[in-house]
């Protein structure tokens, strides 16, 4: 066999062409409509803010609701439950609405800064993000990653706080990927992480954070 | 686990299954069911029929467009700052690997759980040359310092119990660790945080490949995935060409259908969508991409229009666990990555009959796994197709049957077709019988038929249909004493030509070590 790479790539187009009978360069038809599937179609925002936070409460989530002038009050609770020293912030703007960063300092919390080494982001017990998207049949947060938003933030801290807005929620999947075709990089978080490796006995907190606490911040 | 030169004997493999196993894997696999089955039952039976048939022609539609969707998925990876590598089997596969990693001084890799590496054995490959290769998904984790191989696409540790991963903590790592899941899995966080962190290149298959955004999708629960696709400065993905899709709208069904399917959970915890390097990206990711299309005898597969669909597989699992037979003997009596079901019509395609050939036979044909299909893969006649290429042979490959048997086959079908000789037949045997039957059952037979008695009784041979017809007219009476003139004279020929045939199966006894044996 030659090391040639594009001996191989050509060797392979060709045996799938060969095999399915076409010739090079034709393109694929549409995808038919039958490969599709319906979307969902959403209950009013009340209930879907609800369903969100039951869902991801299910998935032994923190979920609450709170309004913007709750979020002092809830961030202490949580730095004082979860001992939190150090933390690493999304720097964006809605977080930057709710002065997390302020309310953080305030609390003597060191801020790691976004850009920082993994080996910094790795010393933080607590990553506060934003959540792009939210899905409530599924109690999932859609998270963009970029400059100010380190993949890191939601996944190296023992705790990630997700802070969403109502305006954040969409119905289906479908809504959600058309929305994110031109993203580069983004994950899906559904409850904190989990295995079931051993003997099927649940345990949350595997390599991901081991508490993931989502707060929809009304107003 | 990639060199597999030998004929896999499924037979003597599930023989040597210790009991404890199949009582793992069968509380493993009830378990699994049963969440499938309460996350399929919130979406009510009609819609996950409805997604099943979307799910199912989205894949079909795929495969037979691949060629397109290959050059276009390349297209996209390249132009986002990705490096695309093609390898037509397991071993240029792990060189293009090893060279990547030569390039770059890599010392320690970090590996998502992946069928593909385990496939080509790319692990081997890696330690081999000296890289530090570390699995990082805890069940793997576990089997690889256990110095085994998975034996569940979904759950690899599902033979073990915890207080064997506690004693094998305590070997292997030297802490002791008591036989609890939340403690050992603790135990296992903190060895790999270090890891992850160090690495010097993160190796991960993929779930899917978007073709129309160049999109590398994982699909996880511990975390582990987007850890050795975001600490490494590099990453490299090794990926069946069988995995594209065409859009990011395709995941609208097949991420409803993927995770219900294989761990019963509406979405898993984590699903990374990853476009080339994160250079550009600027959000602490990887700085290099690479992705590493493998063939590995998929393209033979596409050549076989009827066995075509095994290429649908989303691998989730789902029909290991409905399986009876997966459910008694666990992964490893497939001798080969891929077990169950699946296993049994996809490594006959990809490794060959003359390695696998066995296994289609591996199957009761109940259907079980068809039904639960979340693609709608028609495993059953795939199956028996394969088994007819062991058997006789096609043109994808020569059979792998013994001279004998394919001419017992042969001569079976012969008698068959000719309704005298079948008469005839069927009338000899009511006679040979007598001697060993015992009501209606025949406890015990001569050689080679001793295979079935052994096990179970045969039923006699008793009352002939054709006979019992002919009785009902006067036309069909008559001819039944012209008849019974023709069979006499035949019986004599067919004695002598059993006899014939008995002594041969009987001289053949004992050298048949690799006899398809359905």
């Amino acid at each position: 066999m030659t090391s040639s790479p594009d001996a191989a790539r050509e060797a392979i187009l060709a045996d799938v062409r060969a095999a399915l009978g076409r010739r090079s360069g034709e393109t694929a038809p549409c995808v038919p409509d039958a490969a599709r599937a319906p979307a969902r179609t959403p209950g009013c925002t009340d209930a879907e803010i609800d369903l969100l936070v039951a869902e991801i409460a299910r998935l032994g989530g923190q979920a609450q609701r709170m309004s913007a002038g709750e979020l002092p009050r809830g961030l202490a609770g949580l730095v004082q439950r979860e001992e939190i020293r150090k933390a690493v912030l999304w720097e964006t703007p809605a977080l930057r609405s709710w002065d997390v960063a302020g309310i953080m300092t305030g609390l003597g919390i060191e801020i790691v800064p976004a850009h920082a080494s993994k080996e910094a982001l790795a010393e933080c017990d607590l990553g506060i993000t934003g959540a792009d998207l939210a899905l409530p049949e599924t109690g999932t947060l859609v998270l963009r990653t970029g400059p100010a938003r380190p993949r890191a933030a939601s996944l190296l801290p023992r705790v990630h706080l997700a802070l969403v807005q109502p305006n954040a929620l969409r119905a289906d999947l479908a809504t959600v990927l058309e929305e994110l075709k031109e993203d580069r990089h983004f994950v899906f978080v559904t409850g904190p992480s989990r295995t079931a490796d051993i003997e099927l006995v649940v345990t949350v907190g595997v390599h991901g954070p081991q508490v993931l606490a989502a707060w929809v911040v009304e107003g | 686990m990639s060199e597999i030169p030998s004929p896999i004997d499924f037979r003597a493999n599930s023989r040597g299954v210790p009991p404890h196993i199949a009582t793992s894997v069968k509380k493993a696999t009830h378990h699994l069911l049963g969440t499938r089955a309460t996350v399929v039952g919130y979406l009510g039976d009609e819609q996950w029929q409805l997604l099943r048939q979307a799910g199912h022609e989205l894949r079909l539609h795929t495969i037979n467009h691949l060629d397109a969707y290959l050059a276009q998925l390349e297209e996209r990876v390249t132009a986002a700052g990705g490096h695309v590598h093609w390898a037509r089997d397991g071993a240029e596969a792990n060189r293009i690997v090893l060279e990547i990693a030569r390039e770059h001084g890599v010392r320690r890799a970090v590996k998502v759980k992946s069928m593909a590496t385990e496939e080509i054995g790319l692990n081997h490959a890696l330690i081999d040359a000296g890289i530090e290769t570390l699995e990082t998904d805890l069940g793997e984790f576990i089997v690889q310092l256990a110095g085994a191989a998975p034996s569940h696409i979904i759950a690899p540790a599902v033979h073990m119990s915890k207080e064997g991963i506690a004693e094998l903590f305590r070997t292997k790592l030297g802490v002791d660790a008591p036989a609890e899941p939340k403690r050992l899995t603790a135990i296992a966080r903190a060895r790999l945080r270090d890891a992850f962190v160090a690495a010097d290149m993160g190796i991960s298959g993929a779930n899917f490949l978007i073709a129309e955004t160049g999109t590398l999708v994982l699909v996880t629960n511990e975390g582990n995935g987007r850890m050795c696709t975001t600490l490494p400065p590099l990453h490299v993905a090794v990926v069946g060409i069988d995995k594209v899709v065409p859009d990011l709208a395709s995941l609208h069904v097949l991420l409803k259908l993927l995770p219900r399917s294989a761990t019963g959970q509406k979405l898993t915890c984590y699903t990374s969508f990853i476009t080339g390097p994160s250079a550009q990206c600027g959000d602490g990711g990887p700085q290099e991409f690479h992705l590493v299309l493998l063939d590995n005898g998929r393209t033979r597969v596409l050549r076989d229009p009827q066995a075509r669909e095994t290429l649908l597989c989303i691998r989730c699992g789902a029909c290991l666990n409905s399986c009876p037979v997966y459910n008694h003997v666990g992964g490893h009596a497939y001798g080969n990555p891929y077990s169950g079901p699946i296993g049994a019509i996809l490594a006959p395609q990809l490794l060959g009959v003359q390695i696998a050939g066995n296994l289609p036979f591996a199957s009761s044909l109940c259907g079980a796994c068809a039904e639960i299909c979340p693609v709608k893969i028609p495993i059953p006649e795939i199956l028996i197709h394969l088994r007819r290429r062991a058997m006789e042979g096609d043109r994808i490959e020569g059979p792998v049957a013994s001279p004998v048997v394919a001419a017992g086959a042969a001569a079976g079908a012969f008698a068959l077709s000719q309704p005298l000789l079948y008469e005839a037949g069927s009338q000899a045997l009511r006679v040979v019988q007598a001697p060993l039957r015992r009501g209606t059952w025949l406890q015990s037979l001569p050689p080679p038929a001793d295979r079935w008695t052994t096990v179970r009784p045969m039923p006699a041979f008793d009352a002939s249909f054709r006979q019992w017809w002919r009785t009902r007219t006067v036309e069909g009476r008559k001819q039944t004493r012209a008849r019974r003139i023709r069979i006499a004279a035949l019986l004599g020929g067919a004695a002598v030509t059993a006899v014939a045939a008995l002594v041969t199966l009987r001289s053949r006894k004992g050298s048949n070590s690799h006899d398809i044996q359905p």
